[in-house]
């Protein structure tokens, strides 16, 4: 087995267990469990976090897009959102735009 | 007069519609950065096995990502694996949150490989309203629909990569922060995940003073703490 390989195999392992432990811990606890209820909200304000950093500071390949791109994008699809709701439609907004501003900065 | 359905009537009740569900928007917003990541790793030198491995087995884009710049860089393998798994703990309050909506007997770990953000996110918004001897099928039907997606994408993208442009792929992974930001809104009128949001944002530049790899988990655990706290303080 190459490094690479095992690089890959150990984080599949870890990340069976993350996933394991916490269906293990909480499995018997109520949906509205002070420790339930802070795990919801520490996924939520990751995942907005995670939001945040890919518009405003992304790392990797997102950073291709000029930031005018990226901001014209999620504007556009909140925009789409608050006017017609749905998924789609923001979702197809938010790539049209971002594209489009990428293409023209 | 029909008689009542079963158990497994109740399951196929809803793991049908979750598939289809799958299917929508979510496959669109899966198959846009598992197509990328495929693409991504065909580029880095590293084989379709590999590709379709890390994406079904690690199935955390974020991880992913990490794992694969990380070993194109001196330092070997443990630094790699150690960051890619800072950036995927997330899994772990994500678990924990889902697990209560998916019954308490030890079926509840048949959901464990499809535990990621798509699944979990759309699950938090459904399962409520699922009755509650149909959640994990429900959940299963959404994580099996969305996991065979993202193997399919990895697979497409790893094979069509020679065509693609870069810019055109880094365009189909801003689908994803796209995507989970718009469900993230659809639900502000919950004043739980408002306040989570808000917090989630406000935290977000806690990642320029973090090391890389704990960025958005220290940022996450931050906001999402002082939004837990301010909801008790509210009182709901």
């Amino acid at each position: 087995m190459s490094a690479d390989d095992l690089a890959l195999a150990l984080l599949v392992a870890a990340c069976a267990a993350m996933r394991g432990a916490g269906l293990f811990v909480a499995g018997r606890l109520g949906a509205d469990h002070p420790f339930v209820r802070w795990a919801a909200s520490v996924a939520m304000a990751t995942l907005a976090a995670f939001v945040t950093l890919a518009v405003v500071a992304p790392t990797g390949s997102l950073t291709l897009i000029p930031w005018q791109g990226r901001v014209a994008g999620f504007c556009a699809a909140m925009g789409v959102l608050a006017w017609r709701g749905g998924l789609f439609a923001p979702l197809m907004a938010g790539l049209a735009a971002t594209l489009l501003v990428a293409m023209l900065v | 007069m029909d008689a009542p359905p079963g158990r497994g009537q109740h399951a196929g009740m809803s793991f049908r519609p979750a598939c289809r569900e799958a299917l929508g928007v979510p496959a669109l917003a899966m198959a846009a950065t598992f197509l990328a990541f495929g693409a991504a790793v065909q580029a880095a030198g590293f084989g379709l096995g590999w590709a379709i491995a890390a994406s079904l087995f690690v199935y955390g884009m974020p991880g992913q990502l990490v794992l694969l710049a990380a070993l194109g860089t001196p330092g070997g393998a443990l630094p790699a694996v150690a960051g890619a798994v800072a950036a995927n703990a997330r899994f772990v309050p994500m678990a924990v949150a889902l697990a209560p909506w998916l019954g308490g007997g030890p079926r509840r770990f048949l959901a464990l490989p499809f535990i990621a953000v798509t699944p979990w996110a759309m699950a938090m918004r459904r399962l409520p309203a699922v009755p509650v001897e149909r959640r994990l099928a429900w959940f299963l039907g959404f994580g099996l629909t969305s996991w065979t997606v993202a193997g399919l994408s990895t697979l497409v993208g790893h094979l069509v990569a020679p065509l693609l442009d870069i810019w055109f792929l880094a365009a189909l992974l801003f689908v994803n922060p796209l995507y989970f930001g718009l469900i993230l809104a659809s639900d502000l009128g919950q004043p739980f995940v408002r306040r989570a949001a808000i917090l989630g944002v406000a935290a977000a530049p806690l990642a320029f003073v973090l090391p890389a790899a704990w960025a958005l988990l220290g940022a996450g655990l931050v906001g999402g703490t002082l939004a837990f706290l301010w909801s008790r303080h509210v009182g709901r």
